[in-house]
């Protein structure tokens, strides 16, 4: 299914448009324009949104857990407190862009998972800030 | 007609746009040598900048330098156009904020129309651009800026040749202009073909400044108004608009390379009904119709026998109804099937498009209206099924039986952009 795509789209069905009113108006009929959609909601860049699925449970002190659809925007600036997904040692990493002595690092929101520094690497980049994690419960 | 200065052109294209689509999805890939295959992983039609610093050459066939790559540890990857059509609409929309007009003019090329601000200097509005489209895709942007289409194409190859440039380069402000018209060959010149090139190097014409210069009636003898066009464009005269809405298209092609070639009759059909089926939806999705279907197949460009056959069938009224053009196509491709030949590709072409509102009208007794109007629901029935659950949830049975004719895709990334199931994985 093409995700993004559907952004833009809206598929909508309007249900009492086609029907012959013969007697009283339908007072159902003033309120069959809109649907709601996701999309709209959640998403106010779709050109620089991205989904991505985590694995894990680094992040579980956050809310997110295994298996998460996690909604990205590039077009965010990083700011200490945001939840960003980096890329270190060429793998996307899910943490906390956090602040210590005026200085930044990625903590894991799991204490059995260690924080990151950024000092001891030399490839890591901020690839964009989570602005939404999906949950099933199912 | 000099144009007033306060309008300028850019043309903005994407830099190794295929690979920088992988590197940005896949860590992985970062700063790695990657390289693209064409279609049916033939030939090596895209480069990282990494792969590009190994010397390896684009159009290499990949049999050739398989174990080389393998040695330097490329990554090879076939061309993955799910999401080389996504990244490419999502960098299209985000420059439509950053212009007052845009022509799409390839996957990876724009060209931009912007007003010049008081100081002239468009410099400012560059960089801006380029810094939000890596921070929004990833992707790195060059932009070449001049006063016309033909100028900003050649500010595009100078911001990319010249080191200090930072990927923006325009061709109107620069003091030295001869000097840098002289660094562009004639044959690298938008809009000099081949011949053309070799009759302008035969008259010691090199480069875009002997161009710009030369003897205007020995062009126009020659080339006509087209070449007298170039000419007033590389002057930097605007001659050639901005195509803000291009024309609707003239015709829907869907064709394929066989990953291993085709001699059956059986298997050129069935191949020419899977590129049909495809070619009808994507007209429904346009609101067009067809009333000139044609098919065609050829051998290989490079064997001895160079075959290629093509049939078409008119019809008195158009259509994007699946089944009926089915059935053109299958008895179109026996017409152009020939068993002595090993057929490398094959087609189908759509054409004679129109748009399918003007054509309510002017259905008369080919099928009635009842038949046409359930054709039509079922096809959007059809089609609608496909975009909500996987594409060909629905087909035709034709296409059902085992394909030996598939393209070779043995290196294809994820849809990571377009496909929940493929979406990429953040490990911990």
């Amino acid at each position: 299914m093409d995700s993004f795509g559907s952004a833009t789209r809206k598929f909508r069905i309007p249900l009492l448009n086609d029907s012959v009113s013969a007697g009283f108006p339908s007072p159902a009929d003033d309120y069959t324009e809109e649907n709601i959609d996701l999309n709209e909601h959640l998403i106010s860049n779709p050109f620089s949104t991205f989904f991505l699925r985590v694995k894990g449970d680094s992040m579980i002190n956050a809310g997110i857990k295994d298996k998460d659809l996690i909604i990205v925007d590039k077009s965010l600036i990083a700011k200490p407190g945001d939840i960003v997904i980096a890329m270190i040692d060429g793998e996307f990493t899910i943490k906390r862009l956090s602040i210590k002595n005026d200085e930044l690092y990625l903590k894991a929101e799991n204490h059995n998972y260690p924080d990151f520094s950024f000092k001891n690497h030399i490839d890591v980049q901020i690839w964009g800030v989570v602005i939404y994690s999906i949950h099933s419960y199912l | 007609m000099k144009i007033s200065s306060n309008v300028a052109i850019a043309l903005i294209d994407a830099n190794n746009f295929y690979a920088s689509c992988e590197q940005n999805i896949n860590p992985n890939l970062r700063n790695k040598p990657v390289v693209i295959l064409s279609n049916n992983d033939g030939c090596i039609i895209a480069r990282s900048p990494e792969a590009r610093a190994l010397k390896i050459k684009m159009g290499t066939p990949y049999f050739k330098i398989k174990e080389q790559l393998n040695k330097l540890d490329v990554a090879v990857l076939s061309s993955n156009y799910s999401l080389y059509g996504d990244m490419s609409r999502r960098l299209m929309n985000l420059l439509k904020n950053y212009c007052e007009e845009i022509e799409i003019y390839s996957i990876d090329e724009a060209f931009v129309s912007i007003s010049r601000p008081n100081d002239k200097n468009l410099y400012p509005w560059a960089r801006n651009i380029r810094s939000l489209i890596y921070q929004n895709l990833g992707i790195t942007i060059t932009v070449g800026i001049g006063e016309n289409k033909v100028r900003a194409k050649i500010a595009n190859k100078l911001a990319k040749n010249i080191d200090y440039s930072a990927g923006i380069f325009d061709l109107a402000r620069t003091r030295n202009e001869n000097n840098y018209l002289k660094r562009i060959s004639v044959d690298k010149i938008w809009g000099v073909g081949k011949q053309t090139s070799n009759w302008l190097q035969s008259k010691g014409i090199k480069n875009a400044k002997e161009l710009r210069d030369m003897e205007e009636n020995e062009i126009i003898k020659k080339l006509g108004i087209v070449g007298k066009r170039l000419q007033l464009e590389l002057k930097g005269y605007k001659c050639l608009p901005i195509e803000k809405n291009k024309k609707s298209k003239k015709e829907i092609q869907v064709s394929r390379s066989f990953g291993t070639p085709v001699t059956k009759l059986e298997d050129l059909t069935q191949a020419l009904a899977a590129h049909a089926i495809k070619a009808s939806e994507k007209m429904r999705s346009q609101n067009l119709q067809s009333s000139n279907i044609r098919v065609f197949a050829r051998t290989s460009k490079y064997s001895s026998q160079n075959y290629q056959r093509s049939a078409h069938r008119k019809l008195t009224n158009a259509t994007d109804d699946t089944n009926s053009i089915l059935k053109i196509v299958v008895e179109l491709s026996k017409e152009i099937y020939n068993p002595e030949h090993k057929f490398s590709k094959a087609g189908v072409l759509m054409q004679d498009l129109t748009n399918s509102e003007y054509l309510q009208q002017s259905v008369i007794n080919y099928k009635s209206q009842k038949d046409l109007k359930k054709s039509a629901i079922l096809m959007r029935t059809i089609d609608l099924l496909n975009k909500r659950f996987n594409n060909n949830a629905i087909t035709w049975a034709i296409t059902k039986t085992p394909k030996s004719w598939t393209m070779n895709k043995n290196f294809l990334s994820r849809s990571s952009t377009t496909d929940i199931e493929r979406i990429p994985t953040i490990v911990k």
